[in-house]
């Protein structure tokens, strides 16, 4: 690779990092000001009986989001940050086909026609977008996992390797 | 291209990569602790031991499909109608379901003039000035404390008691009338007006915007 292409591929990371920041700071605040209705939203995947569980889920996960996004956008822990998001957004979007998978069997319509509002921040959406969203959303964090987008970052890694001793001659 | 110990890939494979579990873990603790401290500074935050749904935390228990739609619906969806499930769910929890007639009919009541017959609008606030039926009181079950003070009185005082959220899928209303109950509204006065707002407005009755009383009224759609 050469040192153009090097750098070309360092900007797009930087810019997807940013651009992951940008998304999960919006979606994260979208909720976090209107607690009620994501609790409601969260309510429809009946993922307990427990009101604490729930409401806990509903008042952290926004603000877990925002906290997740200003890390990227500052480039602090931004591999460990990645792998936060993959673990949030693989099981939510695990939920989100299954409830579709329910949706579309009740109205039988065509799994792409199924539209609703999955309390992902975004509001009502076409479920083919919303996955297709979360697709890129996991490539993205897969692509900062691997270590890139280092430029501008305040400290990309919060956890570095041991040094290695001095070498003896 | 000279090698980056902080990369994955590099010799250190499994030392890399237990950096980036840590520092995950690390992220995950430091983010739930900010979160939970955010959410208690937030004016909006929630209570987290309060039971917003004292109606049941299930949504899918809900069968009415107006906006939205039932969770496993599709297999006994022939069974009952969504108006005679809501009719039935309302029974199960002691509750009296109204239809827009029976509605319209106590508005007319000379008796809801006298605060004798009660409206409670249980949707939240910024939807309850854009619209809501007139001299319906405002009750949001998310705020419950913000609103006792004014609507308990007057449930108390009242014979029957109305409440309404948007219709469909919405069961604000039915928490709202379980949270009254629960303070010691007795169930035969309490009404769950299943159409909503989106019903009142369907049939063409009137709609006041703003405060309780305000006397502006929303123009009816030619």
């Amino acid at each position: 690779m050469t040192i153009a292409q090097t750098s070309r591929a360092d900007v797009a990371a930087v810019l997807a990092r940013w651009l992951l920041g940008a998304v999960f700071l919006y979606m994260g605040l979208s909720k976090a000001l209107n607690p009620v209705d994501f609790l409601k939203l969260l309510r429809q995947y009946d993922l307990t009986q427990s009101s604490l569980l729930l409401n806990s889920m509903a008042a952290t996960l926004p603000w877990f989001e925002v906290f997740c996004g200003l890390l990227l956008l500052a480039g602090v822990a931004v591999r460990g940050t990645a792998l936060a998001l993959m673990a949030m957004l693989v099981p939510f979007t695990g939920l989100v086909l299954h409830r579709a998978l329910l949706l579309q069997s009740a109205l039988a319509i065509p799994f792409c026609a199924v539209k609703f509002d999955c309390g992902c921040g975004a509001g009502t959406e076409f479920i083919c977008r919303k996955l297709l969203e979360n697709f890129l959303l996991m490539l993205l964090s897969g692509w900062l996992l691997f270590g890139h987008g280092r430029r501008f970052s305040l400290r990309f890694s919060l956890i570095k390797p041991a040094a290695s001793p001095p070498a003896v001659n | 291209m000279k090698d980056d110990p902080t990369q994955f890939g590099a010799s250190s494979r499994p030392a890399a990569a237990g950096r980036i579990f840590g520092e995950a873990a690390l992220v995950a603790v430091f983010g739930a602790a900010f979160a939970f401290a955010a959410n208690q500074i937030s004016p909006r935050g929630l209570a987290l031991a309060r039971d917003y749904f004292p109606a049941g935390t299930a949504a899918s228990a809900r069968p009415v499909a107006g906006g939205g739609l039932p969770v496993g619906a599709g297999a006994n969806a022939g069974a009952l109608s969504p108006a005679q499930s809501l009719a039935a769910q309302m029974k199960a929890m002691g509750l009296q379901l109204l239809d827009d007639n029976q509605a319209a009919r106590l508005f007319r009541d000379p008796r809801f003039r006298r605060d004798v017959i009660v409206f409670i609008d249980a949707r939240d606030e910024d939807h309850y000035l854009l619209g809501h039926i007139p001299g319906a009181c405002e009750f949001n079950p998310y705020r419950p404390e913000k609103y006792f003070d004014t609507v308990l009185p007057l449930c108390q005082k009242a014979e029957q008691i109305v409440v309404y959220c948007n219709g469909g899928d919405c069961d604000d209303s039915e928490s709202a009338a379980v949270m009254l109950r629960d303070v010691g509204i007795p169930n035969q006065k309490l009404f769950v007006y299943g159409g909503g707002i989106t019903g009142w407005m369907t049939n063409g009755l009137p709609v006041e915007t703003g405060a309780r009383n305000s006397g502006n009224f929303l123009k009816p759609n030619p």
